[in-house]
């Protein structure tokens, strides 16, 4: 590491690493470590080496785990236990915030990051490339888990090299270990008497000083080397065939094998618990019965659960397949896309702790076997691909750095609501900092009403001061929403996301697709085009709704109508009071004479709604990097971090709502991501 | 009355065929008891006051199976007399223990247990709530746990969906540190398959998880069954489905393979549902 002053190794004499463990406790840490518990090595606090598990050894095997006594002083002969580091650096529940209800008004409280000064001792180098993966999922911005970020920077990092490897180990081949070379304070090698003491930082060579270890001799340092290369030959064959595998698996979105795993996949979240980097989490509410105190909490979550990918209307991945796909491919292939780095370390854990033994590496050697085996060499196509070596996990420079955004959840006063059909409502806020409505048109914003758990709603306009919401009442949360007298309180987070790219239609023709809600994040784009007309070309309006009293805005159309814009309507079906057309969207644009084919696409409704009509677009010769649409998916924490939106290469949230159709590419209407 | 105590909806806790244990989850949330009497006006609870109700109900909690003729007629009527029915435990969402009947021959159990069988009024079958009529909303258990009650109530009372998710006890099992009694203990744990809501009770004291909330959503019944038959005898992994939640429908199958081993010629004339 940079600005480190070189120090030699030491060497410290097994009887003397208490010494250690004394000093990091009157220095004010509590230092965790591994112990033997319930038949595991779990990591927890320990006060002398007479909490480590001396002797222990674990025996590792798909679904199978035990331990065993072998009578060696060796303090740390055994792999990785069930349990990562995450469980200090990212708990499995950590309050947010606080939200109070007090004479008709609501204050919301962020929690302040208040974390332990820790000391790791015995972090492995496969824990150690997780936490730098964690580091990017959360705290490398934008947005940045405060929590992880005060509990990483807290904690001291005292690593050990592997000098054994079990049969589901496999760090070699994500290139993470078995040699602890990076983010580490002070490494220790076991040896038959004692340790070798190396430094990774200065925090470690302040530590290395107060320690006074011996020289360390060559014999030490051959016999550390030794070890290290004994655990490294033990994982020869045993590893996945990493080169190239994210555009790999990517090829195989399609695979039978997908069906077959699920048949074994218990769908249980085993894996994603035990895996140390994965970090995607959920927010409830916890209050008193009355709502007036509700605290939220984030707790880790999984994408095998069943109300992870879920919305108000539907499933995005209802079957047990979509979810073991949505895991591997996140994992292993676009991981790199979002991070820069494999999502997977390497260390063994979601096939040792899988209930019925399901070993990812055969899982991927099945599913997207390296080129070579799928073609005949003469065949096999030069690919860049397999000649790029892995990105080399480290930590970028912004890493635990402060958020470059900061979203704090802001007071916002209703000041009236509207009908605009039986179960959708129009509420008009006014916030108490202004500056959440700095809104591009297709942004949204996560609305807190205390006792619930925030939702994302979009903003359907801004006018005069005042925040427009257009809601549908479709559950609770959003039925008690839409129920809120005039005057009363509720907490804002935003904008956030991205929105309409309004400057890539200036100049040109504009088509608006939206169906039934869809409409509401549309308006403020007829609003902006409407501002400032001379800007862009005609503008076409197509609206589907399923009944025509489920057409929203219907004071405005005429409105929009006179300034200019053309506005078509179809309904799924309708009575007899109806004389527009019946029909389903895209006919309203087949029977158009499209001579404008430069022209911009929006479009935002029901997911297969918008399937059809950019079939009907490109049809009519708009290119697919011309057609954006918005996305929905199910959004929890609206800032990138706590994985519920993730969908290939992107967080809906943080990266969209709205994306052109081209750079979806074929996730596009796919089935199940 | 205070304005607190003025328009409190009407709670209502009413039992079938069942142990009155999940009633009495009620009472156990000692603490509570105060504030929900006060915001909630109990009109019929059976465990705590002698005085009895006809509804109608804004809230009925249901706790037991449908088991005699005479529960099967009360039950639609219940329905009728209330805005919400919350099934409370694994005899009213399931069936219950007593559901391993639903395989045998129902009169010469009977027959077998009451010296005097000719006065036992009993249905073939025990079956949940959910078989006779709609069900808003089920808490898990045997018994419930007092927090998803407490949860429940505070959701009623505050106007949101209670916080009951379909996730595997392995999640509540995970987050509260235990180590896997499955993986590291060969137990059959049958924590993937189960519903969350307990808080991972029986791992956390070292005991495999045996279904008491029931199957999840998803429940890969075969593929858990088709692992431990592994290393067990078949008949020692059916036992593990033929417990509180046997008539469940993902448990049901190896269940009643259970109980026709252990009752030769009782299983095969299982009712067709």
């Amino acid at each position: 590491m940079i600005g480190i002053a070189p120090a030699p190794p030491g060497y410290l004499p097994r009887s003397e690493l208490d010494r250690l463990i004394a000093i990091l406790r009157d220095e004010g840490r509590t230092v965790i470590g591994p112990i033997a518990r319930d038949g595991a090595i779990v990591y927890d606090e320990v006060t002398s080496t007479s909490d480590l598990p001396a002797g222990w050894t674990d025996d590792q095997a798909p679904g199978r785990y035990r331990l065993s006594q072998t009578g060696s002083p060796r303090l740390f002969d055994f792999t990785v236990g069930p349990q990562g580091w995450k469980r200090y650096t990212q708990p499995p529940r950590v309050p947010t915030g606080t939200a109070v209800r007090e004479d008709g008004s609501v204050r919301f409280e962020a929690a302040v990051p208040d974390p332990p000064r820790l000391a790791f001792l015995g972090v492995r180098a496969c824990e150690i490339a997780a936490m730098l993966v964690q580091d990017r999922a959360l705290a490398a911005g934008p947005f940045v888990d405060d929590d992880y970020r005060a509990r990483r920077a807290a904690a001291l990092v005292i690593a050990v090299q592997c000098t054994r490897a079990g049969s589901t180990c496999f760090c070699t081949s994500m290139g993470t270990g078995p040699e602890v070379t990076e983010g580490h304070d002070l490494v220790l090698t076991e040896l038959d008497d004692g340790f070798l003491v190396e430094v990774g930082s200065q925090e470690g060579a302040r530590l290395m000083q107060t320690l006074e270890t011996d020289p360390a001799l060559d014999t030490h340092r051959a016999a550390a080397a030794a070890g290290v290369a004994s655990a490294r030959a033990t994982m020869a064959g045993q590893g996945v065939a990493a080169e190239g595998l994210p555009a790999r698996l990517m090829d195989r979105l399609d695979s039978p094998r997908w069906i077959e795993v699920a048949d074994r996949c218990l769908a249980c979240a085993n894996c994603t618990m035990v895996c140390p980097t994965c970090f995607c989490t959920s927010v409830g509410a916890v209050s008193d019965l009355d709502g007036m105190v509700s605290t939220t909490e984030r707790h880790w979550d999984s994408c095998f659960n069943g109300d992870f990918a879920k919305v108000a209307g539907g499933n995005f991945r209802p079957r047990r397949q979509d979810r073991y796909r949505q895991w591997l491919t996140h994992k292993f292939a676009t991981w790199h896309d979002q991070f820069g780095t494999s999502g997977c370390v390497g260390c063994g854990r979601c096939i040792t702790w899988c209930p019925v033994g399901i070993d990812v590496r055969e899982e991927l050697a099945a599913i997207a076997p390296p080129y070579e085996a799928q073609l005949p060499p003469v065949a096999r196509p030069p690919s860049l691909d397999n000649l790029v070596p892995l990105p080399l996990i480290s930590v970028p420079p912004n890493v635990l750095a402060p958020a470059e955004r900061e979203v704090d959840t802001i007071v916002a006063a209703v000041v009236g609501v509207g009908s605009e059909t039986i179960d959708t409502f129009t509420l008009r806020l006014e916030p108490r900092d202004h500056a959440i409505l700095d809104v591009s048109p297709g942004q949204f914003v996560m609305v807190h009403q205390p006792g619930f758990s925030p939702i994302p709603i979009s903003v359907s306009r801004v006018a005069d001061g005042l925040l427009w919401l257009t809601i549908r009442a479709a559950g609770p949360a959003t039925q008690a929403l839409v129920r809120v007298e005039p005057g009363a309180e509720v907490g804002l987070r935003g904008p956030l996301g991205e929105g309409w790219p309004l400057e890539r239609a200036m100049g040109r023709d504009v088509v608006i697709v939206a169906g039934g809600i869809g409409l509401a994040p549309l308006r403020p784009v007829i609003d902006e085009l409407l501002r400032r007309p001379e800007q862009f070309g005609s503008v076409l309006l197509a609206y589907g709704a399923r009944t025509p009293q489920d057409r929203l805005y219907t004071g405005e159309l005429d409105t929009w109508r006179r300034a200019g814009l053309e506005v078509s309507e179809i309904v799924d079906r309708a009575g007899a009071e109806w004389l527009g057309q019946v029909g389903v969207v895209t006919q309203l644009l087949d029977r158009r004479d499209w001579r404008s084919r430069d022209a911009v696409a929006f479009l935002c409704g029901p997911e297969r709604m918008m399937t059809a009509t950019v079939s009907a677009l490109r049809t009519a010769g708009i290119t697919r990097r011309r057609i954006f649409v918005s996305l929905e998916r199910h959004m929890d924490c609206g800032i990138g971090i706590c994985g519920h939106c993730q969908m290939g290469p992107f967080f809906v949230c943080r990266d969209g709502p709205v994306f052109s159709v081209s750079e979806l590419g074929d996730l596009f209407g796919r089935e199940g991501i | 009355m205070s304005p607190q105590e003025a328009n409190r909806p009407r709670v209502g806790v009413v039992k079938l065929a069942s142990c009155d244990g999940c009633q009495l989850t009620l009472l156990d949330l000692e603490d509570q008891l105060l504030p929900i009497a006060q915001r909630f006006e109990l009109v019929e609870f059976p465990e705590a006051t002698s005085r009895r109700s006809a509804g109608p109900y804004d809230v009925l909690l249901v706790e037991g199976s449908v088991s005699t003729p005479q529960q099967a007629e009360e039950i639609v009527h219940l329905r009728s007399r209330t805005q919400l029915l919350v099934t409370i435990g694994a005899c009213a969402t399931a069936g219950g223990i007593q559901a391993l009947r639903n395989w045998a021959d129902e009169p010469s159990w009977r027959a077998a247990v009451y010296p005097t069988p000719e006065y036992v009024g009993s249905l073939a079958t025990s079956t949940p709530v959910s078989e006779h009529v709609q069900v808003d909303a089920e808490l898990r258990g045997c018994p419930i746990d007092p927090g998803q009650l407490l949860e429940l109530l505070t959701a009623l009372r505050i106007g949101r969906r209670p916080q009951l998710s379909g996730e595997s006890v392995c999640l509540e099992c995970k987050r509260r540190g235990n180590v896997c009694v499955l993986v590291a203990g060969g137990q059959p744990c049958m924590g993937p398959l189960t519903q969350a809501g307990c808080g991972a009770i029986c791992p956390a004291y070292g005991r495999a998880c045996y279904a008491c909330f029931g199957p999840r959503e998803q429940a890969n019944t075969e593929s858990l069954h088709r692992w431990f038959g592994q290393e067990r005898e078949l008949i020692q992994v059916d036992r593990l489905f033929a417990g509180f939640n046997a008539w469940a429908p993902p448990f049901r199958e190896p269940a009643g393979r259970a109980v026709a081993a252990a009752h030769p010629g009782e299983g095969a004339d299982a009712p067709d549902r």
